[in-house]
């Protein structure tokens, strides 16, 4: 049966997601339910994106499915881990100087940007992009990269200390420039006339499924345009939920309290 | 007297099915608006008193963004259904020739359409013959600036690019005649771009299928004859084709079969003796900018021509 | 620098406050602002004659009262027109007009750019229309769909007019908004924060930034039709290898953008004219000034939408169509929350609430509609028909007009001094509205009887000359509604009630000053603690500091020269990226259709000179350093060093495009040759640009007049030699590294 070749149940993923669970038990001590369900969500799209069919069919058939897994592994991924971290416990870890010095570092917007954006665009040169799909080391190395660049883009918005997020303002600019970083690469994947990925033109039919793609309409054509849509579409909707978030949290900075206790206005203007 | 409500194809019909959905959809959203802002209105109107100051409430605002989310999320979701059944062509497996797919060719001409029937190699100019309730692929492609190929009754509207080719399914549920329009700007004349589909019954589209096949009509009468000679020596053949002639050039409408059209000039002028005459006696006069120059025929000149032309069919 | 050159000029400013000289060298944001107002009433008037005569020849089947040609240019001229001359300048007008006044600041950033931004556009008219003077007015429509605007279907020189004209106001439109931009983050009065700013100046701000980045794609593209039109290059000519759609993308991109460039400052006058007659805030501040922000961003990604039929794909379309979607929600959030403000107000039926509430309902409308074609079959049918006709004017007319009818009604007594007639502005209202429904409501029936748009004349089909009768008839009620403003305007100024301070009880800060204002604006500003200053100052009872707590000023501005060059570094990046992207499209593909990056240009000897270049950013860093330390020798030495190198490198341009040319590699060779030397000359011209700033640098570093004091100037100018570096970085990177060969 095609649907069950379409599972791969025994993929490697599992030993990741395990080991990340047992960590975080052990570690994210001082977690509300929200950030358990965030990281359990996390490691769900995780373990989705290698078992299920989008895994499968990402290894060799359809560059669209790779590309989701791509987008789990940069966006999905490190998010929900960052949005899972319990911040009293982290923000008295970074107050070690060295671990400081990591998280500040981390905080510099161009280095978030550059890896963020950069992977995306590194990984979809041809060259590397086939050399990856062939051989299993590398394509390690890049879902590694990809997560860790992930980190790296989505600390300086949602770090687990207040002290390395940017500012709401700029951090709109950072995502709103992201945005557009990805946009021109889909453009270009969607419009491009060669093949972004020579492997996933002419793939090796290893569980014979090919002609069943084809017959439902996956030609490497369009699957190329789906492909640039993901890289898209759905980052840039995740940017733009991200900027709402930011725009929140910079109205609210204090806007949180709206009853007025008689006496306990403090007249803060400046007068002239 | 409503084509886009009146569809005659199953692809014209979910369109106007989604259209009707959605139209309903916003009905109600603008009667709720309108009603909140009229009932708003009609209970300030005359308040003297200082209202409070309501800054807004967060939860408020995301609870009545509830319906507007739900609504978009559908509307889109029905909508890519039906993109994706429209656009749902043959696939070509392997890629290749994308010719032999297609059964008509339409080629948009500043301002005319010249239709090619695959497989009868029959040529038409502004008037399509189809045979009813069989769906016909159609490619169409620009001999000049960007036309755009519309029959609201059938089939959607697509673009006609020079440098590309673009495909579209045409299909009549029922015999009649279709009204066909160029939608997009193309120049001067473009409000005379208008060309018609006549979806015939099958007995009816072979019959005029072996009618075109006849061979052209030679002309007998004097007059014809003397038109015939002007035809040719006004350089009239450099743009239009009259089969089994020398006249073979493309630039303007196929003339073999013009007596039979039912209108001129991209639907500028119904087809008549007297009409015919008056636009060879001055195109320009009838469709300003046209590109076909005025060749300062005599009343009889032109009479003679239009004998000729006539005694073709 | 242009802080800097204004003190220089200070000396010889004209002294004179009236007459027509001082209007013409005024750099006063008020004036200027006026002076927008009257150029966008003076061209909408240009352009509503040009739509009567368009609806006189529409009014009757198969009329002959204008010709084809005739017709065919007045509706590109009454589009570009009525998008560039009256739109934009109107907009801009009030913002210049009311943000310096709101954040209760004495001017905008840069008085004299402002001047100079407003003076472009005249002049931009004046080459537009004198067009019609050549008798070729540009006939392709105010989209200037590409191959109908090239050179083989359009031979006049009409196309070329507007060609530049196009760029002239861009140019202007984009340096306004720069201006804006640094007028709202630099300039607040202390206490006003960013999350106080009145809602108009809010908005204005994401209008000015949507301006910033929306008009170089136009830029961009008018660039490449003026290369293919001039120099014959072929972007646009499919036969000798370009791309008809590429303009359609371009121009899109600008053009989608466009529409919220109108939208949102009518958005903007809607949410100040509302609360203020419903005696009440704005319900959820953050939640309109929001959604303005997300509309600026997906602005940016739905243009292909309208594409839709031109055969995209099924991908591109359904993703086209959920972005557009998306869109509409930030919308409907602002509908929701004007509706919730006036819910449970007292509300004032003036005649500017009347036109803000016709507005609200007629924009409803348009935007429903507009929902009708994200969903893109029923855009597959209603496309280019009357129906779109119909709902972007109820957009345009039904909510922008409205709305500037509004605020004409809101903020005259504040610029004149006087009160408009309320009774004689009753009567336009209602002409308006009816006219206005009359004319458009029935071509949403026209276009689904059928009709394409941009004919000049039409069959006597069932119903179709019933229909137009009515649209045309219906146009007489807005001219005449027109008339009433004009003469109601006339009457207030001659003998109009005298305003006052705040006729309206008003909340923001231009009403705190006294009608019109000083030349300086403020004599003294109120206590800025919270969103509406001067009702916090009436009503000290119900002050909203007391109810609502909004963040507080931090105190900091940042510097205006280095906002005003990252804007505009921003707007050229935005111009070559699209440049850049032109060159990978046209050679993405190897064809061996003559020469090609591959086969003539010197890969290493280009990356020498790109060394220069980048060599220049490094000691124009030192030289920075030097003056902020206070080393002047040191200084000029590296400035000078700066100034070298950027000549080094242009002159290692100038050897290789010697090489090229005489090796018959130009400009209108093939379509690698065309991309290759507009995006290489278009970096040249930055490079002399920038090596011009900095040699005007040097000279009043020689003299002695720039020192650490000074040095934001120059650090701005830094921003763009920077800039000019890194555009260098990712041309050399895709034109030379991609053909490199070892």
């Amino acid at each position: 049966m095609i649907s069950e070749k379409l599972w791969n149940w025994t993929s490697p993923v599992w030993l990741v997601v395990g080991v990340l669970l047992i960590g975080y038990l052990i570690v994210g001590r001082g977690r509300t339910q929200n950030q358990l369900a965030i990281y359990l969500l996390g490691l769900c799209v995780l373990v989705l994106s290698f078992v299920s069919p989008v895994g499968v069919l990402a290894d060799g058939y359809l560059f669209s499915a790779h590309m989701v897994q791509h987008l789990v592994l940069l966006q999905v991924v490190p998010l929900c881990i960052l949005l899972s971290l319990p911040r009293v416990k982290a923000t008295k870890w970074f107050q070690s100087p060295r671990r400081d010095r990591v998280g500040r570092l981390l905080a510099m917007a161009s280095i978030g940007w550059i890896a963020g954006v950069g992977a995306m665009w590194f990984w979809h040169v041809p060259l590397f992009c086939s050399a990856a799909a062939q051989r299993p080391s590398l394509g390690a190395v890049r879902d590694l990269s990809l997560v860790l660049a992930g980190f790296a883009f989505w600390w300086p918005i949602y770090a687990p200390c207040e002290r390395y997020r940017l500012d709401p303002l700029r951090g709109i600019a950072y995502l709103f420039s992201a945005c557009l970083g990805c946009t021109l690469l889909g453009i270009y994947i969607t419009f491009a006339p060669l093949s972004v990925c020579p492997v996933f033109a002419s793939p090796v039919d290893r569980i014979g499924i090919l002609n069943s793609l084809y017959d439902a309409g996956l030609t490497p054509g369009i699957d190329q345009h789906l492909g640039g849509l993901m890289m898209w579409v759905p980052p840039c909707i995740l940017y733009v939920g991200a900027i709402i978030s930011l725009l929140c949290r910079w109205y609210s900075i204090t806007d949180s309290t709206t009853e007025f206790v008689p006496g306990s206005a403090k007249s803060s203007g400046v007068s002239l | 007297m409503f084509p886009v409500f009146q569809p005659e194809s199953p692809e014209a019909q979910a369109i106007y099915d989604l259209f009707i959905l959605v139209l309903m959809i916003s009905a109600a959203i603008f009667i709720i608006v309108a009603g909140l802002i009229a009932v708003a209105l009609w209970r300030g109107r005359s308040r003297a008193i200082l209202p409070k100051q309501d800054f807004g409430s967060e939860k408020r605002e995301i609870y009545w963004m509830v319906g507007p989310i739900l609504i978009v999320i559908w509307i889109t979701a029905i909508s890519a259904k039906l993109i994706l059944t429209v656009n749902a062509f043959p696939k070509i497996q392997p890629p290749g020739d994308e010719m032999a797919e297609a059964d008509l060719t339409v080629t948009g001409h500043q301002w005319w359409w010249e239709i090619e029937h695959h497989e009868s190699g029959i040529v038409e100019a502004n008037e399509i013959y189809i045979p009813t309730g069989k769906k016909l692929r159609v490619k169409l492609q620009s001999a000049d600036v960007i036309h755009c190929f519309w029959v609201p009754q059938l089939a959607r509207k697509m673009d006609v690019i020079p440098g590309r080719e673009n495909y579209i399914w045409l299909e009549a549920g029922k015999p009649g005649v279709y009204q066909g329009r160029c939608a997009e700007y193309c120049g001067n004349q473009h409000a005379w771009m208008n060309f018609k589909v006549y979806a015939l019954t099958t007995d009816e589209f072979a019959k005029w299928e072996s009618g075109e096949k006849v061979a052209p009509g030679t002309p007998a009468e004097p007059a014809a004859v003397a038109g015939e000679k002007l035809f040719f020596a006004h350089t009239c053949s450099n743009c239009h084709t009259v089969a089994g002639t020398v006249a073979q050039a493309t630039i303007g409408p196929d003339l073999t079969r013009v007596a039979s059209r039912k209108q001129l000039a991209g639907g500028a002028i119904e087809n008549s003796t007297e009409n015919l005459v008056r636009w060879l006696k001055n195109p320009q006069a009838i469709k300003p900018g046209c590109k076909m120059p005025n060749f300062k025929f005599s009343d009889d000149e032109a009479r003679q021509v239009a004998a000729y032309l006539e005694s073709l069919n | 620098m242009s802080t800097e050159v204004a003190t220089q000029y200070e000396l010889i400013e004209v002294d004179s406050t009236t007459g027509l000289l001082s209007w013409v060298s005024t750099v006063d944001h008020k004036r200027v602002g006026i002076l927008y107002i009257l150029l966008a009433v003076f061209f909408l008037l240009i352009g509503g004659i040009e739509a009567v005569l368009i609806r006189m020849q529409l009014a009757v089947p198969g009329n002959t009262f204008l010709s084809p040609e005739v017709f065919n240019q007045l509706f590109t001229m009454h589009g570009t027109t009525m998008v560039f001359l009256v739109g934009m300048p109107f907009f801009t007008g009030f913002s210049n007009y009311l943000v310096p006044l709101m954040i209760g600041a004495k001017d905008v950033a840069f008085p004299r750019l402002n001047a100079m931004s407003f003076w472009m556009l005249p002049f931009g008219a004046f080459l537009l229309y004198f067009s019609f003077l050549t008798g070729a007015a540009p006939n392709a429509g105010w989209f200037s769909y590409a191959p109908l605007s090239t050179k083989p279907y359009s031979l006049g020189p009409g196309i070329d007019y507007w060609l530049v004209g196009l760029i002239v106001m861009g140019v202007g439109s984009i340096a306004g908004a720069i201006n804006i931009v640094a007028t709202v983050l630099c300039m607040r009065a202390p206490g006003m924060s960013l999350q106080r700013v009145p809602l108009f100046v809010w908005i204005m701000l994401m209008q000015a930034m949507l301006i910033v980045i929306t008009i170089p794609p136009l830029n961009s593209a008018l660039a490449l039709l003026c290369v293919d039109r001039w120099l014959e290059a072929a972007f646009f000519e499919p036969v000798r290898g370009g791309s008809a759609l590429l303009w359609q993308h371009f121009f899109w991109i600008f053009g989608h953008p466009e529409v919220y460039v109108f939208a949102l400052p009518a958005f903007a006058m809607v949410s100040e004219v509302i609360p203020v007659f419903s005696r009440k805030p704005i319900y959820g501040y953050a939640f309109v000034a929001g959604s303005s922000t997300v509309i600026l961003l997906l602005s940016y990604g739905v243009w292909a939408h309208h594409m839709f039929a031109v055969g995209l794909g099924t991908s591109a379309n359904i993703f086209f169509s959920i972005m557009t979607m998306l869109i509409a929600l930030p919308t409907g959030v602002k509908i929701f929350n004007w509706t919730a403000t006036m819910w449970g107000g007292s509300i004032r039926f003036s005649t500017s609430m009347l036109f803000a509430i016709a507005f609200l309902i007629q924009f409803v409308i348009g935007g429903l509609t507009g929902i009708m074609f994200a969903a893109v079959p029923i855009d597959w049918q209603m496309t280019d028909t009357y129906f779109v006709v119909a709902h972007f004017h109820y957009v345009l007319i039904g909510g922008v007009v409205f709305a500037i009818f509004a605020a004409t009604y809101y903020w005259f007594p504040k610029m004149t001094g006087r009160m408009l007639d309320e009774r004689l502005g009753k009567w336009q209202f209602w002409l308006w509205l009816f006219g206005f429904n009359g004319t458009f409501m029935v071509q949403h029936f026209l276009g689904a009887m059928g009709m394409p748009r941009r004919v000049y004349t039409y069959a006597d089909n069932p119903g179709w000359a019933l229909l137009n009768g009515i649209s045309s008839a219906s146009v007489i009620l807005m001219v005449v509604g027109t008339i009433v403003l004009i003469w109601n305007i006339v009457k207030s100024l001659l003998h109009g009630e005298v305003a006052g301070n705040n006729p309206w009880d008003a909340f923001t800060l231009e009403w705190a000053t006294t009608s019109p204002p000083p030349e300086t604006n403020f004599d003294s500003l109120p206590e800025i603690k919270s969103r509406r200053p001067v009702w916090d100052q009436q009503h000290p009872e119900y002050a909203d500091w007391k109810f609502a707590k909004t963040p507080e000023d931090s105190g900091r501005r940042p510097d205006r020269a280095k906002v005003c060059a990252w804007a505009f570094v921003i707007s050229e990046a935005v111009f070559f990226v699209l440049l850049l992207v032109t060159y990978v499209v046209f050679n993405s593909q190897a064809s061996d259709d003559g020469p090609s990056a591959e086969t003539v240009l010197d890969v290493p000897r280009t990356a020498i000179f790109s060394g220069f270049l980048l060599a220049s950013s490094l000691t124009f860093w030192f030289s920075e350093r030097s003056l902020r330390a206070g080393r002047r020798k040191t200084f000029l030495f590296w400035l000078g060093t700066t100034i070298l190198l950027g000549i080094v490198f242009l002159c290692g341009q100038g050897w290789e495009y010697a090489g090229l040319i005489s090796n018959d590699v130009t400009i209108d060779r093939n379509l690698f040759a065309s991309t290759f030397f507009t995006v290489t000359g278009f970096h040249g011209l930055h490079v002399t640009a920038g090596l011009i700033a900095l040699a005007i640098m040097f000279t009043l570093g020689r003299k002695n007049h720039l020192t650490k004091v000074h040095s934001k100037p120059f650090e701005a100018i830094g921003v763009y030699w920077h800039f000019v570096d890194v555009v260098w970085i990712l041309v050399f990177s895709i034109i030379y590294l991609g053909a490199f060969k070892l």
